[in-house]
């Protein structure tokens, strides 16, 4: 059973804001996503490594900086504790799975160390699908 | 009492396609000449757990080098290296390999490389068999493309860190995470040389046609992959092996594209396992 979406959503922000390894070179980590699940889609705006907001509800036209598609049995297998090999993060899933990266892929260069290390929370907070 | 590391560290100068350069490299251990080759981007520290492990320095004189232009060895002294984009090449890295080999008075070496150093040991393999007692590629395949990218040096990010986490999720989420953040933190230096490697990795490197001019019972190789590489997926290694005659090829759980530098405590068992083969083979 997936949980729902508002719960989900706070505890990834809760998640982020605390997390040690994100918040020590926080600084200058803003820019926001869309975690597209196909059966969920959530846009997450990040200012100096916190958790700004999260769009729950995103309409067509609400902008991001770039998105993560794939289906929501990818997400399930990135959402595990210990997840299946080519599951067990983003360059993996792109290369050996369903993942496509969209978007403007220069600012999540620019971010990736946090942004990689706050994907992995996903293991902690599950996914809302 | 100084807790000093029965690992040592020399220089040695060696001239290689006309560039002179000056090689820094770690030793320990005696017996048997064991040449070990770090990852693309990286530098010998990725072996510090090797290195540093008495079961294998009883019996094996273990040697890891820094290639040119990472870690301790600069690039040539002898050129203006700064006008010019760094890309190696086989036959570049092979001559470098073959030299270093020589100016050390290594006899009937085994080589060990990772990633872009499994990929030159097919190509010792190919071309130098009879300078290498056997090769060890871990994390290769005959052909490796799609990671010559130009995220690696973009002006507009953070090398560093793009390189860094890059590699991130090459290595297992079971490796431990001081290891792991150990490998990143090689990574976040060596950002610079990191494209011009994998212009070897990625696109000068191509043995599909060559894999049945490989004859492993001349120069035994063992390959070794583990099954969260992406890069270099396992089926990759196990088509390649089984191209080559004689090769062997060994799957290694819970573990990435790093081995040595990710969880050593997982490689040593697969690498003995190799030596013991190799053993067998060679005598």
């Amino acid at each position: 059973m997936a949980v729902d979406v508002k719960t989900w959503a706070s505890k990834f922000k809760n998640l982020t804001d605390n997390d040690e390894t994100i918040q020590c070179m926080g600084k200058y980590y803003t820019c926001s996503f869309l975690y597209d699940m196909t059966d969920c889609k959530v846009i997450v705006e990040m200012h100096d490594g916190k958790v700004k907001n999260i769009n729950t509800d995103p309409a067509p036209l609400d902008p991001y900086d770039f998105a993560l598609r794939a289906s929501a049995q990818t997400w399930r297998e990135f959402a595990k504790p210990m997840p299946k090999p080519m599951f067990h993060g983003i360059w993996a899933a792109s290369f050996c799975e369903d993942l496509k990266l969209e978007g403007n892929l220069l600012v999540l260069m620019q971010n990736l160390r946090n942004f990689t290390v706050q994907f992995e929370l996903l293991r902690k907070c599950g996914v809302p699908v | 009492m100084a807790r000093h590391s029965p690992v040592t560290g020399r220089y040695v100068t060696i001239e290689v396609d006309g560039n002179e350069y000056k090689v820094f490299y770690l030793h320990n251990g005696n017996g048997q000449p064991l040449i070990c080759q770090h990852t693309a981007g990286a530098h010998n520290h990725q072996w510090r757990g090797l290195l540093e492990d008495e079961e294998f320095t009883r019996d094996y004189n273990i040697i890891a080098y820094d290639l040119p232009r990472h870690g301790k060895s600069d690039p040539p002294h002898n050129r203006e290296w700064w006008k010019e984009e760094y890309r190696l090449t086989a036959e570049h890295y092979v001559n470098f390999i073959v030299k270093l080999c020589d100016a050390l008075e290594l006899k009937d070496p085994i080589f060990m490389g990772s990633s872009f150093g499994g990929n030159v040991a097919l190509q010792l393999a190919l071309r130098r068999p009879d300078r290498f007692k056997a090769v060890i590629p871990v994390e290769a395949a005959d052909y490796a493309p799609g990671f010559f990218l130009d995220w690696w040096r973009h002006p507009h990010a953070n090398a560093a860190q793009v390189c860094a986490s890059g590699v991130w999720d090459l290595m297992a989420p079971q490796s431990p995470d001081m290891d792991r953040w150990l490998t990143w933190h090689y990574y976040s230096q060596g950002s610079e040389a990191f494209k011009g490697d994998l212009y070897f990795y990625s696109v000068d490197h191509d043995l599909r046609e060559e894999l049945q001019n490989i004859d492993a019972r001349r120069c035994p190789v063992v390959m070794m992959t583990g099954i969260y590489d992406y890069l270099t997926p396992p089926e990759a290694t196990e088509n390649t092996a089984r191209q080559i005659r004689g090769g062997v090829y060994i799957e290694m759980e819970d573990i990435g594209h790093f081995p040595m530098s990710e969880n050593h405590e997982v490689f040593r068992v697969y690498l003995r396992e190799a030596l013991r083969i190799i053993r067998e083979r060679t005598g």
